[in-house]
């Protein structure tokens, strides 16, 4: 790690350098852009079902409520987008975490020199950019379909929905370190991923309370953002504040968990067992 | 506890010496149960041992007898009850990461590494989560991928190859780390016979050339044999031998030796038994051969008494115990003494 001595290796004098933040940053990354260049069915995969839910949603909708669903077809869209974030990125931490436990792999991450959260914390960047990927595929797809225009305000976008589903990623944490205690029950916790969709429409329901659960502050200033063209900078101070702090409080509480479920396992010694 | 005159018991061991200076690894009364009341079970119990700077450590045991508990609980994946575990000094329940710093294990039954990337990508990644700028040991990846014959796979994605190459890319993924104190639980696991004699003879070249210290857990005892400086035999979740291999097999200066006639009948074996610790008779036909434990004393004492009941022998041996037979008759023994 950076600042430790480096060292002569006994054969080769070869001389082995510590590897820096940046290293353990670019290894997850470029492990995750492998994975998904070399695997892309597990992406397309998912682009279709997502894509295929939203036609029976579009669709469906028309044929049942008309012109109704055409006048809220963009707030519509624009949750939709940031649900396909939202799942996206919780599976794949909480099924990645319940992969590495079966594969052997998270122990090596929790031994590693550099401690196990700047690891996880990276692993959520690259999955949050793999969604973010996979999401905008499905948008543009939304986009056309529906003959909608929306604002998109890249930087902003990018800020306010990367803030909302950095709680997500929290909850992700969260599951799999139950699953890292409890085992088989990923199908269950995937479930919750339903729940978002309350998350997501709670600015409907105009309860002040609700802007601190996970995507609910995040999906407000997403919508005024694509539908009205709001931009980061014109939001009110206390908005963005508490966007961050949501992102922030959630992402500590669910590792907080996550800590807490694989100590348990450690007391247990159900580590690994899988 | 770096050299013994004789095997240790785990009352000995409970007493041992104050572990040597360069100790890299000092586990002192490990001890682990798992769930309570009538359903517990103890796994590991007042375990203590210690490994020096640059040897080979073998774990032994029969099934169920806490070698991998131990290791897990070194490894911090498990945490015990009791006990303390020492890593270059530093206390893994304490400080894990800079315990852990210059540690990777292989464990039993694990991937240990992504079957989804190459094999050369696995070794780059893992050098880099385990604290080395994989672009700084790029030659020592090559040196290791010929080694360990996987030169020629070295761009395959691991979920293509044979589960032989697999449990090699596993290894290859610890020592592509700057790790020098390594954990490996069954490394040669599901190998034919030759890539085993090869892994185990390419184990002890790189274990020498980079001085690592090494935790090696095995059944079998020729890798045992073959790689370790010293073995630490454990049952029932206590340590019950923790000495060098040379002495393990020289014993107590107690030999088998094993004679065989057609003049020994009942009578003369019930003696033979009431003076001796017999280890073994078997019959063919009308022959019968008796192997007992004794020194060179009670050998000519034997051949006395085989003398006066004017008994013609056919053959007279020694049979030299193998690494197994100690290790079954300190198992048994152990089973014996609870």
């Amino acid at each position: 790690m950076t600042g430790q001595p480096a060292s002569e290796t006994p054969s080769g004098g070869e001389t082995p350098r510590p590897a820096s933040y940046y290293h353990l940053a670019r290894a997850v990354l470029v492990r995750e852009f492998l994975l998904f260049v070399r695997y892309p069915a597990n992406a397309l995969g998912g682009i279709v079902v997502s894509l295929f839910f939203f036609g029976l949603l579009f669709y469906g909708g028309r044929m049942i409520a008309g012109q109704a669903l055409t006048d809220s077809l963009e707030g519509i869209v624009v949750g939709y987008f940031l649900w396909t974030l939202a799942v996206g990125a919780y599976s794949s931490i909480s099924n990645d975490i319940g992969s590495e436990v079966q594969w052997g792999t998270l122990e090596r991450h929790i031994m590693t020199p550099f401690g196990f959260a700047p690891v996880a914390l990276l692993k959520g960047v690259a999955k949050v950019v793999r969604t973010f990927l996979t999401s905008a595929v499905i948008l543009a797809v939304m986009l056309l379909v529906t003959d909608t225009t929306l604002q998109l305000p890249a930087v902003t976008i990018a800020v306010v929905a990367g803030l909302a589903i950095a709680s997500v990623l929290g909850l992700g944490f969260a599951a799999g370190g139950v699953a890292v205690l409890y085992k088989r029950i990923g199908n269950w916790l995937n479930l919750l991923q339903f729940g978002f969709i309350l998350l997501i429409s709670a600015p409907a329901f105009d309860l002040g309370w609700t802007k601190f659960l996970p995507l609910a502050q995040g999906s407000a200033l997403l919508q005024r953002a694509m539908i009205d063209g709001t931009r980061l900078w014109e939001f009110p101070a206390v908005d963005l504040l508490i966007l961050v702090g949501v992102a922030v409080g959630y992402v500590v509480l669910g590792y907080a968990v996550f800590e807490a479920a694989t100590r348990r396992a450690r007391r247990l010694g159900v580590l690994g067992d899988y | 506890m770096e050299t013994q005159e004789r095997p240790q018991t785990s009352a000995d061991a409970a007493a041992t010496d104050d572990p040597p200076d360069d100790a890299a690894l000092v586990v002192e009364g490990l001890s682990k149960r798992f769930a309570s009341g009538e359903a517990a079970v103890t796994a590991v119990d007042d375990v203590s041992f210690s490994v020096g700077r640059g040897s080979v450590v073998g774990l032994l045991g029969p099934n169920g007898a806490g070698k991998t508990t131990t290791i897990k609980a070194i490894l911090g994946m498990v945490l015990p009850d009791a006990g303390s575990v020492l890593i270059d000094g530093i206390d893994v329940y304490e400080q894990p990461s800079a315990a852990y710093a210059n540690v990777d294990a292989m464990l039993e039954g694990a991937r240990n590494d992504y079957w989804r990337l190459t094999v050369r990508e696995n070794l780059r990644y893992f050098a880099t989560i385990g604290g080395v700028d994989p672009d700084s040991v790029a030659d020592r990846h090559e040196r290791l991928l010929d080694q360990l014959d996987l030169a020629e796979k070295a761009d395959e994605a691991v979920r293509d190859l044979s589960r032989g190459m697999k449990q090699k890319v596993s290894l290859a993924s610890v020592l592509a780390t700057d790790a020098d104190v390594v954990f490996l639980d069954e490394p040669t696991l599901g190998l034919d016979v030759e890539s085993s004699l090869t892994l185990r003879r390419e184990l002890r070249r790189i274990v020498d050339e980079r001085a690592l210290t090494v935790v090696l857990c095995s059944h079998d005892m020729d890798v045992i044999e073959a790689v370790c400086d010293r073995v630490v035999i454990m049952n029932d979740g206590r340590v019950i031998a923790d000495d060098t291999v040379e002495h393990l097999l020289s014993g107590d200066g107690t030999q088998r030796f094993a004679v065989a006639s057609s003049d020994i009948d009942d009578a003369l074996l019930a003696r033979i038994r009431d003076g001796f610790e017999v280890t073994a008779v078997t019959t063919d036909g009308e022959r019968t051969r008796v192997e007992v434990a004794t020194d060179s004393e009670g050998f000519y004492a034997l051949t006395d008494l085989l003398r006066s009941t004017d008994v013609a022998l056919d053959s007279v041996n020694t049979a030299q115990p193998d690494l197994e037979d100690v290790f079954l008759g300190l198992t048994d023994e152990g089973e014996g003494r609870r």
